[in-house]
């Protein structure tokens, strides 16, 4: 009977202004506990793209950027629910749940740590739900055979595959190119990942690996790390770490007077603008990966309009987190539309076929195309550097907005 | 390596291992006083950092000199949680030390929910003041002026503890911990000496926090980062022997360097944990326990 | 005393078949997610209470003995193809020995020296864990599922079967309770709690009797990280093995009613919903009031009835008086 009651208010309340049902959408981050900044960060951009989706405003030129609900759909709206799941394997698994069989959305997107994606991918995999990973970069998500996971975003090895293409770049260029590396990083899925990666791709492009330090995440200082970094000097230091990390990494560099030729971040805290206050000029010359350019606005017309959007709600500019989920949300929704169906079966057969030009997106991307295991293929990252205080994007060369800056071997 | 690179690994331990120590003053103080372990002593050390961060934004006034105002906040944070929490706690008939553990753990992740509500989840940190980012060098060692004076400031903090020690009030904190019985037929008010205890412990932690926020950065969990250790250097010390916490504090500090220098870095709690149980196994007190 | 020991176990027998009833009109997944995880706790705080609470040695460090079970069990199936049905009794085994030696030593420590120590024991394991890579590292191990089995411990999607499986965990570890303090080593425990030296001076073999809770009480929290760890399908150090579970582990039964057959039921019943519910519909904003929430209860709890929620019931005459003043 209550049942009843609500679902009458519900539809009152929803009757006056959708036409045609809504289309809901689960979304899963973790918005308390430790890593809630980021969780946060995310809803703000899904929040983002369902009102550029939803509502009608002055057209952006990107795919979906017209308003007005989907257009195959009858103007149907996308509605997100968001659950939290606080960084934990085992509440990210009932949440997901609990969206699929309560609120019956018709497919999952999350999740920013890479242990919460794989247990979400579980459940989706269970109910025959897809489920769109939108942000996470650990590389053994989409090697497990899954046949409902999806990720638009590269992974570690892509975006570290980023890193050492561009050290062949800029060494045949300059004349300077890398012959050692020092890799730190925390004792995370994230940094296990990041750095296995790293090792290999050193040793196939013959670069010696001078230190390879696997550090406390959280410690309460990082001076003995860095001292042994110092003595390594190698031509790169490469960190994985999380901004708190990256803060003390780079005040520790500096307390002992040592400053790498070159930094070579995988992302993560190096990429954060609060990162970049804290440590202010100690920032200058860090590089970075990653699969968003802020000012590539020449080949991706629709970025002012968008980050103006999120800018409102988040007060910050868009980063390369923020603006992955964003994205994410974008393609997923395409591929319902396109479906022209809620039913999870006709939602997955659409991603598949999915094909979007990286010019309808706001990411410096070739495009957005899945392979068997639901990777996306066509993710090429960008590699960013701070210089005067801000992110320019140094390479590829096509959305690049300024020169590298490069120290190795003088 | 270098003879330069051993100064260097023993001064960084040293410098950390004075801000362990001072960060254990006030749970050891606390301790010997009343039996109490705080376990949201890390939290105290948080809200320290917070107090710190906002008043120098607020103000622009250089750190150090914001560090007797932090202290004399946390004075009155920590009377004000023995007076609502503690002073109950110790009343309770059934169960005392069970319930004295999980009140400060409820506090603890009470404080933690609180700082989130109010300062949100970013990180922050002191941009700009006059030792930041400043260092000395002197034959290839060198020497981080805000974690130097963080040195300087923790020794002082240690000095002034010892000093209150021999005063009228610390002889009453001496006797309150002798006999507590004893005490209130001598006309000391008890309750009153706690809660100078838990203000006077509080407020070294602020001392510390003040200190930690000139270099750290502050976020709502920040305290875990340094609360274990903070247990371990009291319990290694002895619980309740100030000179024992700064003596095992710099014996953490030194242990955590060494390790990192020459294991795994992600080892190197491995390793004062470690020592830590050794030392146990011998001394079931700690260093210098008495009680 | 025999005819209110046979009264508590009728008691017990009929909580169980009511639990037992209580899923069937359930079809709900989340609140069976909500039953199960609430089963899991009343099973793993009893676990913690034989020590903890009959015999008083407070263990901060129980993640240690939950996470063993966990990667044991998983370990054996994944490697050995030993299915988890057996393997957990291979964890729990595993989760007894290791209590037995962090025991054996730390009981020589007293009240907070103890309790530091089972903490930094358990980090320790933690630190190593994540740094191991034969154990999966930080990265974690998965639990393939190949169909629906109760020899695998495996459901795709019906949660009934964890459901029984949690109670029945559940039910067993409140019978060790119920067998222990009816026994000797029992009547040794709240000696061993009351009052150590003058225990001693009883003739009480202190050590010999503590280490017996110890060993029990890591068995039954090996199980139950065994059970987790088929239930989630994933486990990493974070998830198993971290500090926070520790406390998680012991909090229904101190708020509940520490050394009480009830008190880890009653904790669970009320701590499990309120934290899970108060993340899925206040976690979200973000703000922290989750937290707020969840720390004021525990302070509230602790000053209001010290004694745990179960001396609510006690006073009214009712089933739950103190296992100490029987």
């Amino acid at each position: 009977m209550t049942r009843l009651v609500l679902a009458a208010l519900a539809l009152l309340l929803c009757g006056a202004r959708a036409e045609a049902a809504d289309v809901v959408i689960g979304a899963i981050f973790g918005l308390s506990g430790n890593a809630a900044q980021s969780g946060q960060d995310a809803k703000m951009a899904m929040e983002t793209e369902a009102a550029i989706i939803n509502d009608a405003h002055a057209p952006i030129p990107m795919l979906l950027g017209q308003g007005g609900g989907l257009p195959h759909m009858g103007g149907a709206k996308i509605r997100l629910i968001f659950a939290d799941h606080e960084a934990d394997p085992q509440k990210a698994r009932a949440e997901a749940e609990r969206l699929i069989t309560q609120d019956h959305v018709v497919a999952l997107i999350g999740s920013y740590q890479s242990a919460t994606a794989a247990t979400i991918s579980q459940v989706a995999e269970r109910y025959q739900i897809p489920f769109l990973s939108v942000d996470n970069s650990s590389p053994s998500l989409s090697a497990r055979g899954l046949t409902w996971f999806f990720r638009t975003s590269p992974h570690d090895v892509m975006f570290t595959q980023a890193m050492f293409d561009f050290f062949k770049d800029i060494g045949a260029q300059t004349g300077r190119p890398v012959k050692s590396v020092a890799l730190i990083y925390e004792d995370s899925i994230f940094g296990a990942d990041s750095s296995g990666v790293q090792r290999k791709m050193a040793a196939a492009a013959g670069i010696k690996v001078l230190a390879d330090l696997r550090y406390r995440a959280n410690s309460p200082s990082l001076a003995a790390e860095v001292a042994r970094l110092k003595a390594a000097g190698a031509d790169v230091v490469m960190p994985s770490s999380y901004t708190n990390d990256a803060i003390l990494m780079l005040r520790a560099m500096h307390d002992i007077g040592y400053q790498p030729p070159a930094i070579m971040a995988q992302d993560a805290g190096f990429i954060d603008q609060t990162f970049v206050n804290a440590v202010g000029p100690l920032a200058e010359g860090a590089m970075s990966r990653s699969s968003f350019a802020l000012d590539a606005v020449a080949s991706r017309p629709a970025i002012p309009q968008v980050n103006a959007l999120f800018r409102a709600r988040a007060g910050k500019d868009l980063n390369d987190m923020t603006s992955r989920e964003l994205v994410g949300l974008q393609v997923l929704a395409d591929a319902i539309d396109r479906a022209g169906s809620t039913k999870p079966e006709d939602i997955r057969t659409a991603l598949r076929a999915t094909n979007i030009p990286g010019a309808q997106t706001i990411m410096p991307w070739r495009g957005i195309r899945f392979d068997q295991n639901g990777q996306n293929t066509e993710a090429n990252p960008v590699i960013e550097q701070i210089q005067g205080g801000h992110y320019r994007t140094i390479w590829p060369a096509d959305v690049a907005s300024a020169k590298p800056v490069w120290h190795v071997g003088e | 390596m270098s003879l330069a690179a051993v100064v260097q690994m023993l001064l960084s331990g040293l410098l950390m291992g004075l801000i362990y120590a001072l960060v254990a003053a006030g749970l050891s103080l606390i301790f010997g006083l009343m039996d109490v372990v705080n376990f949201a002593h890390g939290e105290l050390l948080m809200l320290a950092m917070y107090a710190t961060f906002f008043l120098w934004r607020g103000t622009g006034i250089e750190p150090l000199l914001l560090v007797p105002v932090v202290a004399i906040l946390l004075f009155g944070v920590g009377m004000v949680i023995y007076r609502t929490l503690i002073a109950r706690a110790l009343g309770v008939r059934a169960n005392r030390g069970m319930v004295q553990i999980f009140i400060t753990f409820g506090l603890a992740i009470f404080l933690q929910g609180a700082a989130q509500f109010a300062f949100g989840g970013d990180f922050r940190s002191i941009g700009h003041s006059l030792l930041a980012n400043r260092t000395v060098a002197f034959a290839g060692v060198y020497l981080p002026l805000p974690q130097a004076a963080a040195g300087v400031v923790c020794l002082l903090a240690f000095a002034a503890l010892l000093l209150i020690a021999r005063t009228e009030f610390g002889r009453a904190l001496e006797a309150t911990r002798e006999d507590r019985e004893a005490v209130a037929l001598l006309g000391i008010d008890r309750d009153r000496i706690f809660a100078l205890g838990w203000g006077l412990g509080a407020a070294s932690v602020g001392v510390a926090g003040a200190m930690l926020a000139g270099f750290y950065y502050t976020s709502p969990d920040v305290g875990a980062n340094f609360a274990l250790i903070a247990y371990v250097t009291v319990a290694l010390g002895g619980f309740g022997s100030l000179a024992g916490a700064l003596l095992a504090g710099v014996l953490i500090g030194e242990v955590e360097a060494v390790t990192a220098q020459l294991f795994d870095p992600s080892l190197k709690q491995v390793g004062v944990l470690g020592v830590y149980l050794l030392v146990l196994l011998v001394r079931p007190r700690g260093l210098f326990g008495t009680l | 005393m025999l005819r209110r020991r046979r009264r508590r176990l009728l008691a017990g027998g009929v909580a169980l078949l009511l639990l037992a009833l209580l899923p069937l009109p359930i079809g709900d997944v989340y609140t069976l997610n909500l039953l199960i995880l609430t089963l899991l706790y009343v099973g793993l705080s009893q676990a913690w209470n034989i020590l903890g609470g009959y015999c008083g040695q407070i263990s901060l460090g129980h993640a240690l003995y939950f996470g063993a079970g966990a990667y044991v069990s998983t370990l054996l199936y994944l490697h050995l193809g030993l299915p988890p049905s057996l393997g957990l009794f291979a964890g729990g085994l595993v989760a007894a020995v290791l209590a037995l030696a962090v025991g054996w030593p730390c009981f020589r420590l007293s009240g907070h020296y103890y309790a530091i120590a089972t903490i930094v024991v358990a980090v320790i394991f933690y630190l190593l864990a994540l740094n191991a890579d034969f154990l999966g590292g930080a990265s974690g191990v998965y639990i393939p599922f190949k169909g629906d089995s109760w020899v695998a411990l495996q459901f795709r999607t019906s949660k009934l079967p964890f459901v029984y499986l949690a109670l029945a965990y559940a039910a067993l570890v409140w019978l060790l309770a119920w067998i222990m303090e009816g026994t000797r080593a029992g009547f040794y425990w709240r000696a061993v709690k009351d009052d150590p030296i003058a225990a001693r001076s009883l003739a009480v073999r202190v050590l010999p009797s503590k280490l017996v809770a110890a060993g029990l009480s890591g068995f039954a929290t090996g199980v139950g990280g065994a059970i987790y760890a088929q239930y989630v399908g994933y486990i990493d150090p974070d998830s198993v093995l971290a500090m926070p579970l520790s406390i998680l582990i012991a909090l229904p039964a101190v708020l509940g009613g520490v050394g009480t057959l009830w008190g880890p039921l009653l904790g669970a019943a009320l701590l499990i919903p309120l934290s899970e519910l108060s993340r899925s519909y206040l976690g979200g904003s973000g703000h922290g009031v989750d937290l707020m929430l969840y720390g004021g209860l525990i302070m509230l709890v602790a000053l209001w009835r010290p004694e745990g929620l179960l001396g609510l019931f006690a006073r009214r005459g009712g089933a739950g008086t103190h296992a100490g003043t029987a």
